[in-house]
């Protein structure tokens, strides 16, 4: 049996960023049921998850297969396995049952172990996960790890796939064949123009979002639906909708370029698009155990589902992370969070270090978070910061910050406001003020205005394309939550 | 941003509401020609789109303030402390639950000279705005702030043409526009219960506790005269609350009406947190 060397297994990593990603899984200790023979090497990784990944890799005809969640092939724990394996860590040993279908499915060796210079990661057998296995040599771009083999093999491929990895591979193609669709819709809109009263039919967009979600980009569709809403519902609608088309486009052409994306980018792609993380899987990831200040909670009404965000701090990272629940009516949503409270808890983030976290295990408080308030900033800096966070994810519809800043009016619009430059305030044409009536008004402004009196005030805001949302005031002896409210008729939301 | 990216972006505003139909898209400026420079592209609508897509990414990452703006002029200066956190999360409670102690817990709050907690200020205002006495009474309470905070949120202003802030609103001074007393308003109590009420100072909590108590052990008491009964708690002298919580404490379990009791004790001992909250820490140390 020849073992392959380290550069044969960065040759077959879909990045460097993999590599890294798999080196510290390459632990015995991680794994059970380790064993090797001539033709495979296999193993279940055990992270802090409940069910642990089973991994096989066939290292004779160049295959691979894991149950974990991830869309690259091969993914760690193929590559951890094989860095084992290589490192003669791995015994000899008879394949369990699971294996020996599995390569028994695979059919005979035909093909040699990849190159050592300049392999292209998609040499290799048929193998059912193998990136680009039996392809005809594409556009790297348009390449892609999970593409289904089928796709790629020609009418006379037999697809005798395991069936976890068959619905995968059938769940990106259908992804695919989505953004290619919404892609299409884009362009049309740019040729017949936003001035076409075919937008201003919600059916227009609504069968778009359909369609998007039988392609399985769920998120895509709940933002093409919020766009529906969008369509005449302020003087410069046009400009908001056009904004939003240029960022679909985005996110389509990203979506189909997953594989020539950085991990940590091409994961939070995935999940914008709308790839399902199990929160299992989440929960499995290293967790970020901090001091998490609640810096800021917002309600908004999204379709018919009530969504709630925690801004939480961490004190000693200075990171930010996104806690996220959702009632529908009658529902309630999480309300084991209190803004201006810190808790010691594992935050364990969604795939590619996303904002939007689970909360784990909780080790201490919550406590006021008198001495542990988040640390504000000037106006100028915050437009940094948030500007670098955009930079990187430009899709994203909220970002937060901290300002110390005065509300103030210019010209009929609220703003905060130093001696450094102002951001607008978001009009609120939909909600209601603290004191319960409907109306052109910044959410939270009079309270806002009663606690500064006009004065510098410590602040969360969250910024969205319309305008910051005033979330927190951080007084000296504690916080003031002013953040948008549920309606609690429709959703339990204390 | 730069001005360039600005005016490109307009440009492509425009075009976009015509549609590359009607309209050829507009010239590619410098850095954008480069990100969207792309062959594969063959029809207009495509190099608008990738256009779009590129601009709106350079717009959000090259997020910059606006000019900055003049602060507005504060309220005038008020030397009482702010009322304690947990006496303004009370406000609420009444509110929500025993809107008959507002009364009480303003008047209380005013007279032991704390001033309304900002955070209140405007919800309070706004729910009193078509109640001069209440809304009087609460812009004394909230002070120089009410009259600055009127004025830019107009809504929680007094309704019907009235909506003016006194200068000199002070406690139980009448303002230009209104009265304000800090007298509490009476509450209908029938004659039989309100008699209890002149019990002597020391007795009155005893009695009033024992009669209530009595009546909910024998089902004199049920639903239908809760009302009276929390007009009747609600203005038991304080002094004897302390007794009747005591009373129907230990009554409770033998109410007929089981949850009008609790319900009562619950009014009982509201009130007296309340009004403990709103004790000033110098005053009780006397």
């Amino acid at each position: 049996m020849t073992r392959w060397s380290v550069e044969q297994v960065e040759a077959i990593a879909p990045s460097a960023a993999s590599m890294s990603a798999a080196r510290p899984v390459a632990a015995v200790s991680r794994w059970r049921g380790l064993g090797a023979d001539d033709r495979a090497v296999w193993g279940a990784f055990h992270g802090s998850g409940a069910e642990p990944y089973d991994t096989m890799v066939d290292h004779a005809a160049v295959g691979f297969s894991c149950s974990c969640p991830s869309r690259r092939v091969p993914c760690k724990h193929a590559l951890a396995l094989l860095l084992l394996w290589i490192d003669g860590q791995i015994a000899d040993g008879v394949p369990p049952a699971t294996v020996a279908g599995w390569l028994a499915r695979r059919g005979p060796v035909v093909v040699k172990p990849p190159q050592d210079e300049g392999a292209d990661a998609g040499a290799g057998s048929g193998a059912e996960s193998d990136p680009g296995a039996g392809s005809t040599p594409e556009p790297a771009p348009e390449r892609n790890a999970s593409v289904p083999d089928d796709r790629l093999a020609g009418p006379d491929h037999h697809d005798d796939r395991p069936d976890g990895d068959r619905s995968r591979d059938d769940r990106v193609a259908r992804m695919y064949d989505g953004l290619n669709e919404l892609d299409r819709w884009l362009v049309d809109r740019m040729r017949t123009g936003l001035a076409d009263p075919a937008l201003a039919r919600f059916e227009t967009w609504d069968a778009l979002a359909s369609r998007l979600v039988d392609a399985r980009a769920g998120s895509l569709a709940n933002r093409v639906r919020r766009l529906a809403g969008v369509v005449g519902a302020s003087p410069d609608w046009h400009e908001l909708v056009l904004d939003e088309i240029g960022l679909l486009h985005l996110l389509s052409q990203a979506g189909r370029r997953l594989t020539t994306l950085s991990d940590p980018l091409a994961d939070r792609v995935a999940t914008t698009i709308g790839w399902q993380v199990r929160q299992l899987d989440v929960l499995a990831n290293v967790p970020d155990t901090d001091d998490w200040v609640v810096a800021g909670r917002s309600d908004t009404r999204e379709d018919r589902i009530e969504v709630r965000r925690f801004w939480l701090r961490g004190a000693t990272s200075n990171r930010w992370a996104l806690v996220l629940s959702f009632a529908a009516y009658r529902q309630s949503l999480d309300t084991s969070l209190h803004v201006g409270t810190v808790v010691r808890a594992d935050l364990h983030r969604y795939p590619g270090g996303a904002l939007r976290s689970l909360v784990g295990d909780r080790f201490d408080g919550p406590e006021p978070a008198i001495a542990a308030a988040p640390p504000a900033s000037s106006v100028s800096a915050a437009c940094t910061e948030i500007g670098s966070m955009l930079a990187v994810e430009p899709w994203l519809d909220r970002v937060p910050a901290v300002v110390r800043a005065a509300p103030t009016r210019v010209e009929g619009r609220w703003v905060l406001t130093d001696d450094t430059g102002a951001l607008p305030l978001r009009i609120d044409s939909v909600g209601t003020g603290q004191s319960g009536r409907a109306g052109q008004v910044p959410s939270g402004l009079e309270v806002l205005l009663a606690v500064s009196g006009g004065r510098p005030v410590d602040l969360t805001i969250e910024w969205t394309p319309t305008g910051v949302v005033p979330l927190t005031i951080h007084r000296v002896d504690d916080a003031v939550d002013i953040g948008p409210r549920a309606d609690p008729s429709f959703v339990g939301a204390a | 941003m730069s001005a360039n990216v600005m005016s490109h972006w307009e440009q492509l505003v425009t075009v976009a509401l015509l549609g590359t139909d009607r309209r050829d898209p507009p010239d590619v400026p410098g850095p954008v020609a480069d990100l969207v420079a792309d062959a594969v592209r063959p029809s207009p609508a495509e190099r608008m789109l990738a256009e779009v897509a590129a601009v709106t990414a350079i717009r959000r990452g090259g997020l910059l303030p606006l000019a900055p703006a003049t602060p507005l002029p504060g309220p005038g200066v008020d030397d009482r402390p702010r009322c304690p956190r947990r006496a303004s999360d009370r406000w609420r409670h009444l509110v929500a639950s025993w809107p008959v102690l507002e009364d009480e817990w303003m008047i209380t709050l005013i007279a032991c000279g704390w001033r309304v907690d900002p955070e209140i200020a405007a919800p309070m205002l706004g729910r009193h705005r078509r109640d001069p006495v209440r809304w009087g009474r609460a812009v004394v309470g909230v002070g120089p702030l009410a009259e600055w905070l009127v004025e830019f949120v107009p809504s929680i202003a007094l309704a019907g043409g009235r909506g003016g802030v006194g200068t000199n609103a002070e406690p139980g001074i009448a303002g230009p526009d209104r009265d304000v007393t800090l007298e509490l308003p009476d509450l209908p109590i029938p004659a039989e219960l309100g008699a209890l009420l002149v019990a002597p100072g020391a007795e009155v909590g005893k009695v009033v506790g024992q009669e209530i108590a009595a009546g909910l052990a024998a089902g004199r008491f049920g639903p239908a005269h809760r009302i009276v009964l929390v007009n009747l708690l609600a203005r038991v002298p304080s002094s004897g609350l302390a007794d009747i919580e005591t009373v129907l404490t230990s009554g409770q379990p033998g109410a007929v009406d089981f949850a009008l009791a609790a319900s009562l004790l619950d009014l009982v001992r509201t009130r007296r947190t309340m009004l403990d909250e709103l004790v000033r820490p110098e005053a009780s140390d006397r």
